[in-house]
């Protein structure tokens, strides 16, 4: 009897495969409601799988250098929100991460695109599964412009000819754009984008496509915006310290009226403002001859499982389970944008989870046309040889034809080390 | 004691001589290494000789800034807080009412002032529509761009960085009151007044305390990383960025650690060489009672 029972005990064992009753631990970032909608999730989704999942959670700032140094130690979470333009660097060769590929009999890769997947893909390694697509687009506090008598622009002439009238008719602290920083960047971007129709560094050969003139054009664009009275000058803005747009006090007051933002910061954006302000998104701006609407989209963050847990399986049904089973799907809701998985989206349209300022910034993100764009954007050295050079010529410390110049040398810099 | 118990002093220390190697000795020699590597965390470390201190004297010019930045907050830091927190010792240690409120009160900004939380109060404090500028602009002037202009920046860090005088203060007050009160009472009766006391008796009796504090403080002051981190990010146009931000941000957001060991290996070195320095002068100046040098 007593080795019938053993033996019956081991049989049990065997049996139970690699994914049964895994402790695991998620990292992300967020805001509280996601916090709050992730925590809920998991929850579910491990009492469903039998799993119990630690949940490790900040804000934005810091959590790079946080997953950063977990991954140098091979101590990162199981299951990981990373941000897209995180994975060239965690991940050169596509080894950085599991291959969710190898997964695929636990997660259900068929409610994704192949575009989608692509995206989330290094060295034919699916390294991350996109949660959701984002675009940087235009977003204007509709009272302001309401209340200076003027339509929503829709052309950067229109935004250029808004800066005098909010001077005039609502008073000098008044403007009706922003832009210092990656803003900035982002703009003389767009701008560019939109006359050479191509991206700052093309991402399949890595190589810069504008040349110098394209760049002090695009950087004299920015000033010009300055000069009307668009733009508050970069040394007034850093008045104010390091300190984020929603949580600047202009921004609620509505003396700052527009901004070129992530599609899902909806919430984040609309949340500060005063009571009764509206905001209402138009797109991209367009321009006279434009080849592009260029706009800046890429897949938001994806969710990637850790190459070093010892528990793949486990942490695949758990992330299955968030982003396509229906318990999962409503209690992660739209905490993470409009979903890119096919089954999130449908279950959660069903349900009349989003809001339509939501869907319709989601609409224009995913219309608007654009070059792709390479993930090393967002890298800190390609970030900064771009703003640093931008600021110094905010600052007249620079003429634009130095700082395109030295735009493109950190750039070329950054690229050679590649 | 018996035979074994001769070990027990070395079992008594072995948590800190464990901590010590484990936290700070090994990666104390361990940066030094890397220093002479080009590692980027996630692969393995590859030696590249001195590529990184040639690249750091030679080409980089945000070191250049970072570095005369990190001077001049240093040698406009460290004085300004020592002669405040003397300042402010030699006050409390008079027999004031409700000296011990005073003392405390002193004391808590140094206890509170190194987190984050008085960084983002700080940030503000200065900005431009914060108390500061409400108060400037309430007195009839006009409002400061503190944290815009590069001019004033780096300054409302220092002040920040002086605001924390007390942990300084306290060890001047425990030198002011250990001075023997003997000399005082002779110098009244000679007939000295209260500067000519101060200047030449207290003063010269507290100079070791100087001495160690001005040591500690300049050792602090090369080190500050949360005000600029929180306040301005380095910024405008790095006139806040600070030698450990760079190595911070050369380490974690560039991934280039064998670099930004190449840079903390420099600021050690002139961390040592200006204490070696502060050594060499105090034999000139600091006054150790009982010394037959003196």
């Amino acid at each position: 009897m007593k080795k019938t029972f053993i033996a019956m005990a081991l049989a049990g064992t065997a049996l139970s495969g690699s994914a049964q009753a895994a402790d695991l631990r998620m990292s992300w970032w967020g805001g509280d409601s996601r916090h709050a909608a992730t925590q809920e999730a998991l929850k579910v989704c491990g009492e469903k799988h039998g799993h119990t999942i630690q949940p490790e959670f900040t804000g934005w700032s810091g959590h790079f250098e946080k997953v950063a140094t977990q991954i140098a130690g091979k101590t990162e979470a199981d299951i990981m929100q990373i941000n897209w333009p995180w994975l060239p660097i965690f991940s050169k060769n596509g080894d950085g991460f599991a291959d969710l590929y190898e997964l695929s009999d636990t997660i259900d890769l068929s409610n994704w695109t192949e575009d989608q997947l692509a995206a989330g893909t290094r060295n034919g390694k699916l390294n991350g599964l996109p949660l959701s697509t984002t675009g940087r687009i235009f977003v204007f506090n509709k009272t302001m412009y309401d209340k200076a008598g003027l339509e929503l622009p829709q052309t950067w002439d229109d935004l250029k000819a808004a800066g005098p009238v909010f001077a005039e008719k609502l008073g000098e602290e008044y403007y009706p754009f922003e832009g210092i920083g990656l803003d900035a960047s982002l703009i003389m971007q767009a701008y560019v984008t939109q006359k050479t129709g191509t991206p700052f560094i093309d991402p399949t050969t890595n190589e810069v496509t504008w040349s110098k003139e394209d760049i002090v054009d695009g950087i004299t664009f920015y000033q010009s915006l300055v000069d009307n009275h668009v733009i508050q000058p970069w040394g007034d803005v850093a008045a104010a310290g390091n300190i984020a747009l929603h949580e600047n006090p202009k921004w609620s007051r509505g003396e700052i009226a527009g901004t070129l933002q992530w599609d899902s910061t909806y919430f984040k954006i609309s949340d500060p403002l005063a009571e009764g302000m509206e905001l209402d998104y138009v797109g991209m701006l367009s321009q006279d001859g434009e080849k592009t609407e260029g706009i800046y989209r890429k897949a938001s963050m994806v969710f990637s499982i850790s190459a070093n847990t010892d528990e793949p399986e486990a942490a695949a049904q758990i992330v299955n389970c968030m982003l396509n089973e229906p318990e999962g799907i409503a209690a992660m809701g739209t905490a993470r944008g409009v979903p890119a998985s096919a089954a999130a989206l449908s279950q959660l349209s069903e349900a009349d989870a989003f809001q339509p300022m939501q869907l319709k910034a989601q609409e224009q993100v995913l219309n608007a046309t654009g070059p792709a764009i390479s993930p090393f954007m967002e890298d800190q050295d390609v970030r900064g040889a771009i703003e640093d050079s931008l600021e110094l010529f905010a600052y007249g410390e620079i003429s634009a034809e130095e700082a395109a110049e030295e735009m493109l040398y950190g750039i070329q810099e950054f690229l050679d080390d590649l | 004691m018996g035979g074994d118990s001769k070990y027990v002093g070395l079992w008594y220390v072995a948590p800190y001589v464990i901590g010590l190697a484990l936290f700070i000795a090994f990666p104390f020699l361990a940066s030094f290494y890397l220093s002479f590597t080009d590692y980027d965390l996630l692969s393995k470390p590859e030696y590249v000789g001195l590529d990184n201190y040639k690249k750091l004297f030679t080409r980089d010019r945000t070191f250049d800034k970072s570095l005369k930045v990190t001077l001049i907050y240093v040698f406009t830091t460290v004085p300004l807080k020592l002669v405040f927190a003397l300042f402010i010792a030699v006050v409390l240690n008079y027999r004031l009412k409700a000296i011990n409120l005073f003392r405390t009160a002193y004391y808590v900004p140094s206890i509170l002032g190194g987190s984050v939380a008085i960084a983002v109060l700080w940030r503000y404090i200065f900005a431009d529509t914060g108390l500061v500028n409400m108060a400037i602009i309430a007195l009839g002037g006009e409002g400061i761009n503190w944290f815009g202009d590069p001019e004033n920046a780096l300054f409302t860090i220092t002040l920040l960085r002086c605001w924390q005088f007390g942990s300084a203060m306290v060890i001047f007050l425990a030198a002011l009151q250990s001075v023997d009160k003997s000399l005082y009472e002779a110098a009244a009766i000679d007939g000295a007044g209260p500067w000519q006391i101060f200047r030449s008796i207290t003063l010269p009796l507290i100079t070791p305390v100087i001495f160690f504090n001005l040591i500690m403080q300049t050792v602090q002051a090369f080190q500050e990383f949360n005000g600029p981190y929180i306040i301005t990010q380095g910024g405008p146009l790095k006139s806040t960025y600070l030698l450990p931000l760079y190595i911070y941000d050369e380490a974690f957001k560039s991934f280039d650690m064998g670099y930004a060991s190449a840079i903390a290996w420099v600021l050690f070195a002139i961390i040592m060489v200006l204490t070696l320095i502060a050594f060499w002068s105090s034999k000139k100046w600091v006054y150790y009672a009982g010394d037959k040098r003196s």
